[in-house]
């Protein structure tokens, strides 16, 4: 995805091909072939409509085929019925798709995974039976001779041409004004990684329903368009599998997540199954299929994410430009933090935990947990394995719902509420597993956590620097995610969670994995936190490093609070001793 | 009459039920227990649908068995073909997307497969389009141009007729589901099968070879659907592109019985066949199928574990 | 029996083993502590072959277990009974101790072997027809180590078995696992959290710490040496 860089490259592009094409155009005299120069821009929109939705954000729809048909129906009833010309018919068909969407979307998206696929591949069928049980098994748009052109009907197959290249570039610039702008960071993000994305600020059911509703709406665009073009619509042409297929396989193979795509899928694709189809089909019924089936297995299979991502990363690597995936040269050993004198907190409350409780099934997970966290603090939360760590984070940030007790921020109960809610409060959160947007730099990476406070790009942006520079990450601004070393992709998911400036930040074990020199760096960024107005509560296993970072202590085992203090004090209780050694250890070390 | 066509709907669906019932099971191994999509279920109904029959007909192996029997027999002998067709299928492509390796994501296996399977429901049933030709075909078993009488009880006027085929078709179904839940749950092979879909890290663990038992697993899907498509076949037409059809049929099916188990599967598949059948009486046909999909629907936004599932499923 | 050099593990740029040596000798009592992400778990997965190896060399009875595929490692006499439990939970109690005798060695052994098992923990006996994922968890626990035992091992590997369980359960546990090497001379390989509990009952100790093995030695040296407790807490 080309975020970076102006749009010049794109637009020119765009128009370049444009031309090229209706100038190839002219020169094919054949009406065969005039045809298929027609039908690959159109296939190529609903390949763009297909990416909009599927290839943005992940979620993978085997029923576009309902939006196009719909589209194609609305037209050709409307034309038959009210002899309304497809000039307003168009519009009307992308109305009910946009319709279309909202009323399969709302339900469909609370559904998981393979369940979202089985609803989406039932609804065009379904649609299919439904037409055809309404008597419209073959519907024929009726010739208009008195005003042929008023009815977008031409004798000259360039028009229509024309008109499909042109739907095209309009889908193209959709697409373009998607990708650039904070609609299509969003839904990257839901894909890369939805949870993340929710505890960033982002509505993600928001955001997938305008995905959908665009993508029907193009879809709805380019099944008005088929049918004006072939002049003859049937359930199975317009509702059937291969339709929807067509749609996926086009974009699949051409390149998901990326308005070229569908493009290149539709170039290749096409031409290749309709020539077969036309020369072969009599001998050989049902070889487009084969071929499609074909393409989606062999591009599964190989090249997962389509021939541009395929041959895109094949060129940076041939380049050797600086977005090749090879690690940054080792960074210098810093000097050791030295333990810094007891710091100042302003002594507010800033959250306070009181009396919270998890239960899953039959197990308590949590029991009356209580405790506060003072503005400007660095708390760490610590404890064996399975007491409830991660329970308790997901509990304060809204991914889970207690079943008792109350969480307090800034004065507002936090509880019922959800996770992007939450976030807009003050409340950030990071991640163990950081999933970054390999192909795009750091920078694009992190603005992604500023939408939650700017309304406009531009200022996302500069909030987006802001972070960065907050973790001493700058220098790598403009590299792209693939290329970082572990540190630097834990400090970007830093910058992130700090671009939606949280006055309370949740770290979850930031420090796993990485070796002495990182954990050092990393201590060194957290612990400026506080004075830029950060607070921080951490979920930590490294004792080491967590006894010279957080100045206060809370330990669970077993679901329950054990322990609060200074690290001195918690290291020599008893009961702290007793829950990571065992109860023999305190008995065997009388000093404790 | 109103009683005589009720009656006759109600057989016809409980019949026809148990066929879709033994689908289902075989479905419900796959996506139920082993949680894989597999698109192309449909077609390996197909699948065996043809191969009854060219087994019957057009090779005319079985002639010996006579018309009557010879197409249930046909039926029969697709699990096993099928059978090594879904094993070939999973070692070869399914596998490679699956993510049965402890250290890959589950979910992102997921979408791959999806798509995998779609392209490979796309290339069987396009591909048998070719080889077969798109007339609608039939195995049909002499039995299903005979039925029974029955008459009814208040009124010795009027009676119901029931196919015969159809009868014999459902008894072969319910044998054949009764044989793999005897297979899955009492027998060696069974467990291993479970154990590797409950838990593949830990079947490692006992020295399972879990790779192996989900392409068995897998096979024994494909092969008992299939069994259940010769069955159809022995009384209803068909032609190559049946198989996205009974896709949406069979995992309604599934969903509806409650994932994970068998014998949910089974009464999630006669349901459906009841729903389809008993639906004539209020629809027109074209729209039968269309009341499924509203039915899967239905269920799977408002309750997913299924109607007979146990509520805490592992999803 | 069991001899580990060099063991080098890295997830994904992650180390989580380095240059990890341990031996364990036929008949010992071997056990494993250190904090949680000290790499115990990846240690018994690099054994058991679910995790891929970047460097260094595990044998096994004079075979290299890593030329080994994974699923063959437990017919070797290697039973594994993994942290967290992870019983069959759509299995009954009985099938998942039938699942445990998958290995031959376990088949020719079966009946004699299911007794041991019963005797040492007889709630299995009394819930033998029960889906093993409605027990609670020490009954779990004892299903898991049953479940190992039914593969008639000659090495135990336990991976934190007191995870999670109350401590009186926990402690029951452990006499079972002591009684186990004491009276059927089971080779027995532990990780633990509780570190007194388990390096009292053991012949010889490892402590790792951030993939590294930094402590080692006989139980009565390990006992005393208090540098253990700044491993764990940090201080």
């Amino acid at each position: 995805m080309a975020g970076r860089g102006g749009l010049l490259f794109p637009l020119a592009a765009i128009a370049i091909m444009a031309l090229g094409w209706l100038a190839l155009g002219l020169a094919v005299g054949n009406s065969y072939y005039q045809l298929m120069m027609t039908l690959v821009p159109i296939w190529a929109v609903l390949g763009l409509s297909w990416n909009l939705l599927s290839g943005y954000t992940g979620l993978v729809s085997f029923g576009h085929a309902s939006f196009f048909g719909l589209g194609a129906y609305t037209v050709t009833i409307l034309l038959v019925r009210l002899d309304l010309t497809p000039w307003f018919g168009i519009p009307l068909g992308m109305l009910v798709g946009v319709a279309a969407g909202l009323v399969i979307g709302y339900p469909t998206f609370r559904l998981r995974g393979h369940y979202f696929a089985l609803a989406m591949l039932a609804y065009p069928l379904a649609l299919l039976y439904v037409f055809e049980w309404l008597g419209y098994q073959e519907v024929p748009l009726p010739m208009k001779r008195e005003a042929p052109a008023w009815y977008m009907q031409f004798n000259d197959y360039h028009v229509y041409m024309a008109l499909a290249v042109g739907l095209l570039v309009v889908a193209l610039l959709i697409s373009l004004a998607v990708e650039r702008s904070r609609f299509g960071r969003s839904l990257l993000a839901i894909k890369q990684n939805e949870p993340a994305a929710e505890a960033a600020g982002i509505d993600t059911l928001k955001w997938k329903m305008r995905a959908i509703t665009l993508s029907g709406a193009v879809a709805a665009a380019a099944g008005g368009l088929y049918a004006v073009v072939l002049l003859v619509v049937t359930p199975d042409s317009v509702f059937g599998v291969l339709t929807s297929a067509q749609a996926l396989v086009v974009t699949l193979f051409g390149g998901t997540g990326t308005l070229w795509g569908p493009v290149i899928g539709a170039v290749i694709l096409i031409p290749l199954s309709e020539t077969l189809q036309a020369e072969l089909g009599d001998v050989i019924p049902g070889i487009q299929g084969v071929v499609y089936g074909l393409a989606i297995i062999l591009v599964i299979l190989l090249a997962p994410e389509g021939i541009y991502w395929r041959v895109r990363d094949w060129l940076h690597l041939a380049r050797g430009t600086p977005g090749a995936a090879f690690r940054s040269r080792a960074p210098a050993a810093p000097a050791l933090v030295p333990v810094p004198a007891e710091r100042q907190t302003s002594g507010q409350v800033l959250l306070e935990v009181r009396g919270l409780s998890k239960s899953f099934g039959g197990l308590r997970a949590l029991d009356g947990i209580a405790f506060q966290v003072e503005e400007g603090a660095i708390l760490g939360i610590i404890g064996p394995n399975g007491a409830g760590k991660t329970t308790l984070f997901n509990l304060l940030n809204g991914f889970l719902k207690p079943n008792g007790g109350d969480v307090v921020f800034a004065g507002q109960t936090l509880v019922g509420l959800k996770p992007n809610r939450i976030c807009r409060l003050g409340v950030g959160r990071t991640f163990q597993v950081v999933r970054a947007f390999q192909r795009m730099s750091v920078l694009e990476n992190v603005v992604v956590g500023a939408y939650v406070r700017a309304a406009a790009e531009d200022e996302a942006f500069e909030i987006a620097r802001e972070a960065v520079a907050r973790v001493g990450l700058s220098p790598r601004l403009e590299a792209l995610a693939g290329a970082l070393s572990n540190k630097e992709l834990r400090l970007m998911e830093l910058a992130r969670a700090l671009a939606g400036r949280p006055r309370l930040l949740l770290m979850d074990e930031p420090l796993a994995g990485l070796a002495a020199a990182e954990v050092e760096e990393m201590l060194a960024a957290v612990r400026a936190l506080p004075s830029s107005g950060t607070t921080v509560v951490i979920i930590e296993h490294t004792m080491r490093a967590m006894m010279r970072l957080a100045e206060r202590f809370v330990v669970l085992n077993h679901g329950r609070v054990i322990a609060v203090g200074r690290p001195s004090e918690v290291t020599a209780d008893a009961g702290v001793v007793e829950a990571y050694l065992g109860s023999k250890w305190t008995a065997l070390h009388a000093r404790g | 009459m109103f009683a005589e066509t009720f009656l006759e709907a109600l057989a016809a669906g409980l019949f026809l039920g148990c066929i879709y019932g033994l689908m289902c099971v075989g479905l419900g191994l796959i996506f139920g227990v082993m949680r894989v999509i597999n698109f192309a279920q449909g077609d390996f109904l197909m699948l065996g649908m043809y191969f009854t029959l060219y087994v019957v007909s057009v090779w005319g192996l079985l002639a010996f068995l006579g018309p009557a029997a010879a197409p249930f027999v046909g039926a029969v002998l697709a699990g096993p073909a099928l059978f090594v067709g879904g094993y070939l299928l999973h070692r070869l492509l399914i596998a490679r997307v699956s993510g049965t390796s402890v250290t890959g994501s589950e979910d992102e296996g997921r979408s791959a497969q999806l798509i995998l399977t779609l392209g490979v429901a796309l290339a069987l049933e396009n591909g048998a389009l070719i080889l077969f030709g798109s007339t609608p075909q039939s195995a049909r078993t002499t039995l299903a141009l005979r039925a029974w009488e029955i008459p009814l009880l208040y009124d010795p006027t009027a009676a119901v007729f029931i196919n015969k085929a159809s009868v014999v078709a459902c008894v072969l179904s319910i044998v054949i589901a009764a044989a793999l839940y005897l297979l899955i749950n009492r027998s060696r092979l069974g467990k291993t099968l479970r154990a590797a879909a409950d838990n593949p890290t830990a079947a490692i663990y006992m020295g399972i070879d879990v790779d192996r038992a989900h392409r068995i697993a897998f096979g024994i899907g494909t092969g008992v659907t299939a069994v259940a498509g010769g069955l159809v076949a022995t009384y209803h037409p068909f032609q190559p592109y049946v198989g996205l059809d009974y896709v949406i049929i069979m995992y309604a099916g599934v969903v509806m019985g409650g994932m994970g188990s068998i014998l949910g599967a089974f009464w999630g598949g006669l349901t459906i066949g009841l729903v389809q059948q008993l639906s004539t009486l209020v629809l027109p046909t074209q729209l039968q199928n269309a009341a499924i999909f509203a039915v899967f629907l239905l269920v799977v936004l408002m309750r997913p574990q299924g109607l007979f599932g146990r509520a805490a499923e592992r999803i | 029996m069991l001899a580990v050099e060099g063991l080098t593990v890295a997830y994904g740029g992650l180390k989580a083993l380095s240059q990890v040596s341990l031996a364990v000798a036929e008949g010992q009592f071997v056990t494993i502590v250190g904090p949680n992400g000290a790499g115990k778990t990846t240690l018994f997965k690099a054994i058991s072959g679910t995790v891929p190896t970047e460097a260094g060399r595990i044998r096994y009875e004079e075979r290299d277990l890593l030329a080994m595929p994974a699923a063959a490692r437990a017919h070797l006499g290697i039973a594994h009974v993994p942290e967290g439990r992870q019983v069959f939970a759509s299995l009954t109690v009985l099938e998942n101790l039938e699942m445990g005798a998958y290995p031959a060695a376990g088949r020719r052994q079966w009946a004699r072997n299911l007794e041991r098992v019963m005797a040492l923990f007889p709630v299995l006996a009394e819930r033998r027809g029960q889906l093993a994922g409605t027990l609670s968890g020490g009954e779990q626990q004892m299903l898991a180590i049953g479940r190992g035992l039914a593969s008639a091992p000659r090495l135990l590997m336990l991976d934190e078995p007191s995870m999670g369980l109350a401590p009186a359960v926990a402690d029951l546990i452990f006499e079972r696992i002591g009684e186990l090497h004491r009276e059927d001379r089971l080779t027995i390989l532990l990780v633990e959290q509780r570190v007194a509990e388990a390096v009292q009952s053991c012949d010889f100790g490892y402590v790792l710490e951030t993939g590294r093995v930094v402590l080692a030695g006989s139980s009565e040296a390990l006992l005393k040496d208090d540098r253990i407790r700044t491993v764990y807490l940090g201080m």
